[in-house]
């Protein structure tokens, strides 16, 4: 997953402009334009940052108040446009609900009719195709009610999967997860991510250094950062230091396992740089926009 | 993982053509089969068919008249479509209950189409529904006895019943979005239904819920039931259709096409609610006057042996069941009795309605014997007595007044030819009793019988027939002689007498 | 701790339904008021009955607790935990139902102790599958089923049940005081099920895996 290419999409399968959306007072999306090519774009923003709003209005949950945006070439806008961008559109929800006493499989037929596979032969195979992919075909039979949190997440990764749509939009899949299981997902996510445009939201920075070739920071509804993973890790280079006192002109600064203290932000002359990683990128991004970053 | 996803390239855009309808019927297929595998569901459909098998083998007898049969099916389908409101109601609220709206809603088959496949799942329920009430009318049918006409528009009651309680829990899942609505609405209804209904059945609002079965104690011939049933079955299917729609237009399906069939369903309705809104007359008309005063116009008169039996034209298939009972209480009789030309006469007393438990004035004629329209069970010995009763008194109405000893004459001719004399006796008396004084019921009016003469019969149905056959026709003048005492009666057919009471039942 | 529970509880339970079941059982009980002419026995016997079923809907609801795998594992048990639900909820119950009683006309009224051995059973008997249903499945919210379950049970035992065993009679049928030996019966075992039910399981069930 390295070699990632770092070009922008050249073809475009979603294109977004000028999209803004206001609840009561506050722009929870304001003129937020993207892009997004094939393959997985992570998208990442502290909490209220617009990512769930984003990813509603692109899987068309809401209209946008203004601004408007294409999906594989249609737009949403009008009704038939809307119902085609849906036939392309797989869509697993943030704390998806499910139906605890359909089976796995039940629940994912459910999903595959209401999107219009009609065939009942080949609804079934399509069904056993995806939870297949998401390794649950042991379970397929098993009452949702009675699988793990990591399974039921699978069964919603398999839903949004179902029908094969072009265009992906998860939102925050791997939470709750174990490490393993986490694994697990983004393997899926990366194979889903072949041949397909994937929007990812997520809390995760390793999901993004892992698994996407562009990455998006939302911060209060704007977008902050637009570009490969690297060009984020880049952001923090010469910016990471180590020391062995806590250092007051840090931004941010943690004593590491090994004893020393790994500080972010502006370094004194001669700090000992180290290797910045994607996340100290997208916290240098974030620049003390939020008060979760403080925290963390 | 080793799970290999099988398409990694995949063509951009839809790989399936956009076949709507095609996902709404897949969708009522599958939300049919949660409610086919509803255990709630299950259990009534196999008490239904349970009751089927039951009232089919039990309850009807053989003499099933098929202008009542075809009402009678039309209660328990309440039942199931009780069920079946509840699961429709429940699925519509599942995926708000669950949480799976904001998945669902930007899926392609859009909510009111949702709905539509929601109102569609009943349509599998309603067919079981129908099939049931086929082979409830059928078996009636098939059994020789069965007379009468059924109408197709009664036996549609039932299934449309179903549909109408399935398409009513879609509407209220889509307007009220607690799941505890349903269930209280549904208890309204049906207080609703049974108790703030005007009693009687002519009256328009009755003909507004969807089941008017109205039951008096005698069926009526087919031409004289007058019920808007083809109104009735049109203002049903108007009705769901209106609900189904209106479910729809609530759940966003506000397409010009919709609101005009909105307006069709209710149209529809509303032509049916005023083609039925005349009811079923609560009393007379001109055909049921002439039925009940001068029946003698309509009724088609057979001969069987030596007697005539009149019966309405539906019923003319039953005379010779009439004739056997007649012939088998008359070779018990002696003297005159015993090759007397008898009239059977069938009447009925229209005049009040369906709903009406009517009697009949006993015949004056000599030789006239009263037969109703409901036969089979205890109504085979009640009209044993009533012939029995003209062979001893003449007519029926002398013979409704007996009082004296001739009560053990007429009761041992009806019964003691019967198959079984003793549970025959209980069966004419109204309390089901063997023993102590009852009243003995007939085709017209009821006659009292003493505990003394009671026990005499009793005694007499014990002994071999051709014994007491050989008796009563002996001394058949002796015992049809209203001066004969009782002690005399007893004497003559060699039964012990009582002590001390005479025991007839005249100065009740 | 008990008492630490109460403000909690009382929060969690299910007001709206509660309150929902309570007001149309109370407007049912009202109908014979409403209606012209002179009141009706009858009319005043059945909706008592149909206050008593709405009354009992609503109960069905009141185990639901959508938290009930995070509430399964607090120190204060079961048997603790439902006995305080329903302490809770008696006092409004028998208000209710007391006022729905007072609402008939005197003159409709049916006799009040036998018709509140009625309420009683049925409600009872709601409290009883729901417990019965958390017990067995691991529903957090059996109010729907059950209330579906009772309503079709109550219906198939008026239309169905054979007229020894008939459970709905009026007060002058001679079986009037037979068939409330047979409500008492099931007032008895449907409170015996509940008690049964609410115990702590006895085998540790195997845990739903998170």
């Amino acid at each position: 997953m390295s070699d990632l290419s770092p070009a922008p999409p050249s073809v475009p399968t979603v294109s977004a402009a000028g999209l803004t959306l206001r609840y009561g007072g506050t722009a929870a999306l304001d003129d937020v334009s993207v892009r997004l090519g094939e393959g997985v774009t992570g998208l990442l923003g502290p909490n209220g940052a617009g990512k769930t709003t984003l990813l509603r209005v692109l899987a068309t949950a809401v209209p946008p108040d203004k601004g408007a945006f294409t999906v594989l070439g249609h737009d949403p806008g009008t009704s038939a446009g809307r119902q085609e961008v849906r036939r392309a559109l797989g869509y697993l929800p943030q704390a998806p609900g499910f139906h605890p006493d359909f089976s796995a499989f039940e629940f994912v037929d459910y999903v595959a009719i209401l999107k219009e596979l009609t065939d009942r032969t080949a609804r079934h195979r399509e069904v056993r195709r995806v939870l297949d992919a998401v390794a649950l075909s042991d379970v397929r039979s098993k009452r949702i009610k009675k699988l793990s949190g990591g399974m039921r997440q699978r069964v919603a990764l398999a839903a949004a999967l179902v029908g094969d749509p072009g265009f992906l939009v998860l939102d925050e899949p791997t939470v709750g997860l174990d490490p393993e299981q986490r694994m697990r997902f983004r393997e899926l996510i990366a194979r889903a991510g072949e041949g397909r445009t994937v929007l990812l939201s997520t809390h995760q920075t390793e999901d993004v250094a892992m698994l996407c070739h562009r990455v998006i920071v939302m911060v209060r509804g704007r977008v902050r950062f637009e570009g490969t993973p690297a060009e984020l890790t880049a952001r923090a280079a010469g910016r990471v230091w180590s020391s062995t006192e806590r250092e007051p002109g840090a931004w941010a600064g943690w004593r590491t396992g090994t004893g020393s203290f790994r500080n972010v932000g502006e370094p004194p002359e001669g700090a000992e740089l180290v290797e910045p990683t994607l996340e100290d990128g997208y916290l240098l991004t974030l620049d003390g926009e939020s008060s979760e970053v403080t925290a963390a | 993982m080793s799970t290999v996803l099988e398409t990694p390239a995949r063509a951009a855009g839809t790989t399936h053509p956009p076949r709507p309808w095609a996902a709404v019927l897949a969708l009522a297929r599958f939300e049919a089969r949660e409610l086919r595998l509803n255990m709630s569901f299950l259990a009534l459909a196999v008490l239904y068919m349970i009751w089927i098998v039951w009232q089919a083998t039990r309850l009807q007898g053989d003499f099933p008249i098929l202008q009542n049969v075809d009402r009678g099916t039309q209660m328990m389908p309440v039942l199931i479509g009780l069920a079946v409101m509840l699961n429709v109601n429940r699925a519509v609220l599942r995926s708000r209950r669950r949480d799976t709206d904001r998945h669902f809603d930007v899926l392609v088959v859009e909510p009111w189409r949702r709905t539509v496949a929601h109102a569609l799942s009943a349509v599998p329920a309603a067919l079981f529904t129908a099939v049931c009430v086929t082979v409830q009318f059928t078996w009636a049918a098939l059994k020789p006895g069965a007379a009468g006409h059924g109408s197709p528009a009664e036996l549609a009651v039932g299934p449309l019943t179903v549909l109408l309680f399935g398409v009513l829990g879609a509407l209220f899942g889509r307007l009220f979005l607690s799941i505890l609505a349903a269930p209280i609405l549904l208890v309204l209804l049906f207080f609703a239904m049974v108790f703030l209904a005007p009693p009687a059945g002519n009256n328009w609002v009755n003909w507004l819920y969807p089941v008017v079965s109205e039951t008096g104690s005698d069926p009526f011939p087919s031409d004289l039931l007058e019920r808007p049933a083809a109104w009735h079955a049109l203002y049903l299917v108007g009705l769901v259709l209106l609900i189904a729609l209106l479910a729809v237009l609530v759940s966003g399906g506000r397409t010009t096409a919709v609101k005009a069939a909105v307006a069709g369903a209710l149209a529809l309705t509303l032509v049916g609610a005023v083609g039925q809104s005349s009811g079923t007359p609560a009393g007379s008309t001109p055909a049921r006057e002439r039925a009940s005063v001068t029946p003698e116009k309509i009724r088609k008169c057979i001969e069987h042996g030596r007697s005539t039996y009149c019966a309405f034209p539906e019923w003319t298939g039953r005379t010779a069941d009439w004739a056997a009972v007649v012939d088998r209480v008359q070779n018990l009789a002696g003297g005159r009795a015993g090759g007397e030309r008898l009239t059977v006469d069938q009447r009925i007393d229209a005049r009040y309605g369906l709903d009406s438990d009517t009697s009949l004035t006993p015949s004056t004629e000599p030789g006239h014997v009263t037969v109703r329209t409901d036969w089979g069970g205890n109504r085979i010995p009640e009209f044993a007595v009533a012939v029995a009763s003209v062979l001893v008194a003449g007519d029926e109405k002398a013979g409704t007044e007996v009082c004296d000893a001739r009560m053990v004459t007429v009761m041992w001719l009806a019964l003691g030819g019967a198959s079984d004399p003793m549970s025959a006796l209980s069966d004419v008396r109204l309390d089901d009793s063997v023993s102590g004084p009852a009243l003995v019921l007939s085709p017209t009016e009821p006659f009292n019988m003493s505990a003394e003469q009671t026990r005499i019969v009793a005694e007499l149905l014990k002994k071999p027939r051709y014994d007491v056959a050989g008796k009563v026709k002996a001394k058949w003048t002796e015992l049809t002689s209203p001066d004969t005492s009782m002690a005399r009666v007893a004497e003559l057919l060699n039964v012990s007498a009582a002590a001390a009471s005479d025991g007839d039942a005249c100065e009740e | 701790m008990t008492r630490a529970l109460v403000p909690p509880v009382w929060r969690a339970l299910p007001r709206r339904a509660l309150a929902a079941a309570a007001a149309v059982g109370l407007l049912l009980a009202g109908i014979p008021r409403m209606q012209s002419g002179p009141p009706d026995p009858l009319v005043g016997l059945y909706a008592l009955r149909a206050a008593a079923l709405v009354f009992a809907l609503g109960l069905a609801f009141l185990l639901d607790d959508p938290a009930r795998h995070i509430t399964a594992a607090v120190p204060a048990r079961r048997p603790v935990r439902v006995a305080l639900r329903v302490a809770l909820v008696a006092p409004w119950a028998a208000l209710c139902w007391t006022a729905a009683l007072l609402l008939v006309p005197e003159e409709a009224r049916p006799p009040v102790g036998a018709l509140t051995l009625e309420a009683a059973a049925t409600a009872v008997l709601a409290l009883a599958a729901a417990a019965l249903v958390v017990r067995r499945t691991q529903a957090t919210e059996p109010g729907a089923a059950i209330s579906t379950w009772l309503l079709a049970t109550g219906a198939t035992a008026f239309l169905l049940l054979p007229p020894h065993w008939t459970l709905f009679v009026t007060p002058t049928d001679p079986r009037w005081q037979s068939t409330h030996t047979h409500w008492a019966l099931l007032l008895t075992a449907a409170a015996t099920t509940t008690a049964l039910a609410t115990t702590e399981p006895r085998h540790p069930h195997t845990p739903t895996p998170h």
